[in-house]
């Protein structure tokens, strides 16, 4: 009997008619799919990408796998143990367990096999975790009783996805949401005098709406009225702008788990790619406060056979006159640095945008470092001018790093049309602030200086256009297609980053609503269901060698 | 041992679609290497594992979705599929809107995965959920209740009960017919079984279920019945693994004669003179516990139940997964005529 995919396998009922798709229509499905080299349509949608031409081979390879592991239990403790990758792609998920049985990864003789979960990475190296007692528990998975993670998968950047989580009760504001849409929708069809109106009833309704939507729509409002009367200015003053937003972002760091989990999930991903260096240089392209390199300093204290040395290159604002803090900060390092025994350099550049770097201002050697590149929500910024994020890829490409960890909001705030950037705002920053309402057991000032902070990023969302709207957020399938374009292949993050991730939110006791999700090789970070950070890892495209 | 291996994995590849026999192997797979002969889970490689969608609430093929949290103290979530209307996508203050007929089933659904596995926002249960809104023209309400081993029973029936309450009491929900909610009752595997449990609380709490609809419902007891013997091992399930999940759900020390696991054994309460719902019960007969499912619909049948038995031959656990065979037809025919019934 000839084997199709499509067909079924027992004669139709004598009584049914023409209910679902013939015989005839299943097997020409089948026989499409067999001739194309596309994914089985019907797979795909549950998440798993295997391509019809494949089907056979990955049959064959999960009996092979069953052979293995029916004959003892090892092969299943050690499956258990070790890293897997991207389990959408079917094909080479089988095929790795199958090299994993066949090849077990001897973790001490061979640190490139990264196979081996080590969870050497301590928590607590990352700074602000120190207040925080009982880190020994987080390493018990079963400790908890509590309500179960969920992650979501999104869509190609083909189709929008609206991702809507509502908090049933009191607090939805139902009036207040209906009014702040009507307002931004006047504002679409540029009927100013009825958003003016609107606007006016948004701050009247948020002033009275207890909880995290009365915040988001105070700053929403306060937003669409700038936009309204054309009020937006960007900071003219570069400096005061930055260090102001340094601050905030610190407030950030401290109040919530998203810039930890980006920090932790970038380094998992750089400390595997420099796992048998000697010599590591990180480029950071947006170095702040340094917060996420003590840990990293430690991770690499850490390993066996002593740490490689490390050198850091820090990229920030223009200085003020008579005052280096990006020079400062270097000194703060190289201390931490000097008592994890860690050989340390750092150099400090200034740059107004990422596009005005060159390769040579780098020094890069190629000869005896390993080269990093690290972008913590600064790429989108490079959107806001027309070429620019070509320049900076092409910059990133000439010194050739080997690897790229890329940070950046899960959202698309880059849309063409106002009114959808404002919707898809409005849904991502009332999941964050509700997330943050969480946390009850925070100081207050680390609370509001958060959400400020988050707040000037709504202003420049919706208040701003052209080259001053910065926040021009884009989803991860759409920085894949760029990445991709821009000749760069990914490189996958795997179940160790995930669990350790996982057992980095389980600290955060209070906000129960963290969930850690794996997206065909990211990491997201998200509140609820909606994800909210994607941390991704790129690579040269072809050439260079290649992890698995 | 390895020689009848090779025997049942040729024997489960003649009966199911090639694209069909993979994706259950996978799972197979996955799954044998989360449990932990200690009785333990591997939650965050599960996690890793499962393929997840987000909710949409830009319709697709006529259905949209959102999340509620519905109890923002304990993060019970559930998500709510409904068809769209002609027009644009629904804004956020649409989406609870009242629903637009005489009469509008809402389905209560609970995601399987043997009390263990998977959540309401799995692929495999987002897409099984979607079919139902347009196959019954109903609200589905998808539970993501807490799961074993970490959460032991009762902790699936609680969750169970706590949604049935929110959508009984949910205004947007009531048809316009009576101004009441028209619920129903679906789930497969360990969403079957808590079908049936949360149908029990129903009727003892006075809350009208329309019916229940349990596919390859998740039941089970101390002895080893002839379909367990003779099918073990020969389509992706083993009674071994059944035995893993029975005591991870089960409150320590407990053994399958609890009514849990076995609702017509002998420490069950009788069904007699309770107006239980009705029920559809659907069993393939390649499942190596249709016995004890079998057992479950002649219970209803002598406590003097309603109830409607489906047993498909042919068909292998998760059928209803892909729409590429015949039973997968079948089966939602029977589902749409099961809840259309009491919407005439």
């Amino acid at each position: 009997m000839k084997r199709g995919h499509g067909e079924t396998w027992d004669p139709p009922p004598a009584s049914r008619s023409g209910e679902g798709p013939s015989m005839a229509d299943k097997k020409k499905v089948a026989d499409d799919n067999n001739n194309n080299n596309m994914d089985d349509e019907l797979l795909a949608v549950l998440g798993y990408k295997v391509r019809s031409s494949e089907m056979a081979e990955v049959a064959q390879k999960l009996e092979q796998l069953e052979m293995v592991l029916s004959n003892d239990d090892v092969g299943s403790t050690v499956l258990n143990d070790t890293v897997h990758y991207n389990p959408s792609d079917l094909s080479t998920w089988v095929e790795s367990m199958l090299s994993e049985l066949n090849n077990p990864a001897s973790s001490d003789l061979d640190p490139t096999r990264s196979c081996v979960d080590r969870s050497e990475y301590d928590l607590r190296a990352i700074p602000g975790l120190s207040a925080f007692p009982k880190v020994e528990e987080v390493f018990d998975e079963e400790a908890s009783s509590k309500r179960i993670r969920l992650g979501s998968w999104c869509e190609s950047a083909g189709e929008s996805t609206r991702s809507v989580v509502v908090v049933d009760s009191q607090e939805t504001g139902v009036r207040l949401v209906h009014a702040l849409v009507a307002c931004a929708e006047a504002i679409q069809q540029e009927n100013l005098n009825l958003a003016d109106a609107l606007v006016k009833r948004v701050g009247t309704l948020a002033a009275s709406q207890a909880g995290a939507m009365g915040k988001v729509a105070t700053y929403f409002a306060q937003a669409l009225a700038r936009r309204i009367y054309r009020d937006y200015t960007a900071e003219t003053d570069v400096t005061v702008g930055s260090s102001l937003e340094e601050v905030l972002q610190m407030h950030f760091y401290d109040s919530c788990p998203y810039l930890k989990f980006a920090h932790f999930t970038a380094n998992q991903a750089i400390l595997e790619a420099v796992a048998t260096a000697r010599r590591v240089h990180v480029i950071d392209l947006g170095l702040n406060q340094g917060m996420q390199w003590p840990a990293l300093m430690q991770a690499l204290a850490l390993r066996p056979g002593g740490p490689p040395s490390f050198r850091l290159t820090g990229i920030g604002p223009p200085q003020k006159e008579n005052s280096d803090s990006l020079q400062q900060l270097g000194w703060k390092l190289a201390q931490f640095a000097q008592n994890m025994g860690v050989e340390f350099e750092f150099k400090g550049l200034a740059a107004e945008s990422l596009s005005d770097l060159e390769p040579e201002m780098f020094e890069t050697r190629p000869d005896s470092e390993t080269l990093v590149v690290n972008s913590v929500f600064e790429l989108h910024r490079l959107l806001a001018r027309s070429g620019s994020i070509e320049k900076l890829l092409n910059t990133v490409k000439a010194v050739k790093p080997s690897i790229i960890t890329v940070v950046e909001q899960e959202a698309n705030h880059n849309g063409i049309v106002f009114l959808d950037r404002f919707n898809e705002a409005l849904h991502y920053y009332s999941s964050l602030f509700d997330s943050l309402e969480d946390s009850y057991s925070l100081p207050s000032q680390d609370r509001v200086m958060s959400e400020v902070y988050l707040g000037r990023q709504i202003l420049n969302v919706v208040a701003a256009e052209g080259s001053d709207r910065v926040e021009r957020h884009e989803t991860v399938a759409q920085w894949r297609i760029r990445m991709k374009s821009a000749g760069f292949d990914p490189v996958h993050l795997g179940s160790s980053a995930f669990k350790q991730a996982s057992m980095l939110l389980s600290l955060y006791a209070t906000g129960d609503g963290y969930r850690v999700e794996e997206n065909d090789g990211c990491l997201m970070i998200g509140w609820q269901t909606r994800p909210l950070i994607t941390t991704s890892a790129w690579k040269l495209a072809g050439g260079g060698e290649s992890r698995r | 041992m390895a020689g009848s291996e090779e025997v049942n994995l040729i024997e489960s590849k003649t009966v199911v679609p090639l694209n069909t026999w993979v994706l259950i192997s996978n799972f197979k797979l996955a799954y044998n290497l989360l449990r932990r002969p200690d009785g333990s889970f591997n939650r965050h490689l599960a996690e890793f594992l499962d393929r997840k969608v987000p909710a949409n609430a830009n319709p697709v093929n006529g259905v949209f979705s959102f999340d509620v949290i519905i109890d923002r103290q304990t993060n019970m979530l559930s998500r709510v599929y409904r068809p769209a209307n002609a027009g644009p996508p629904p804004s956020i203050t649409d989406l609870q809107n009242p629903v637009d007929g005489e009469i509008v089933p809402v389905i209560v659904f609970f995601h399987g995965g043997s009390f263990a596995h998977s959540s309401a926002n799995s692929a495999i249960y987002d897409t099984l959920c979607r079919r139902l809104v347009g196959l019954c023209g109903a609200v589905v309400v998808s539970v993501n209740y807490r799961r074993a081993p970490e959460n032991r029973y009762p902790c699936a029936y609680d969750d169970g009960w706590a949604v049935l309450n929110w959508v009984n009491s949910s205004s947007w929900l009531k048809s316009k017919k009576d101004s009441k909610v028209h619920i129903f009752l679906a789930g497969d595997s360990s969403g079957g079984n808590i079908v049936h449990n949360v149908a029990l609380k129903a009727v003892e709490s006075g809350i009208d279920v329309l019916g229940n609809i349990l596919l390859n419902p998740m039941f089970g007891g101390t002895e080893r019945t002839e379909s367990e013997k003779r099918l073990d091992g020969k389509y992706f399930v083993t009674v071994r693994d059944r035995d893993w999940y029975w005591r991870a759900f089960l409150p320590e020390g407990e053994d399958r004669e609890h009514p849990a696991c076995s609702p017509f054994g002998p420490r069950s309460k009788s069904l007699e003179g309770l107006s239980f719902p009705k029920s559809l019960v659907v069993v393939a007969g390649l499942d190596l516990i249709q016995d004890w499912q079998l057992k479950y619909a002649e219970g209803l049948k002598k406590a003097g139940q309603d109830v409607k038995l489906l047993y498909l031959e042919q068909a292998t656990i998760g059928f209803y997964l892909l729409p590429n065979n015949n039973h997968f037809h079948t089966v939602m025919d029977e589902i749409a005529a099961f809840v259309n019934a009491e919407c005439q």
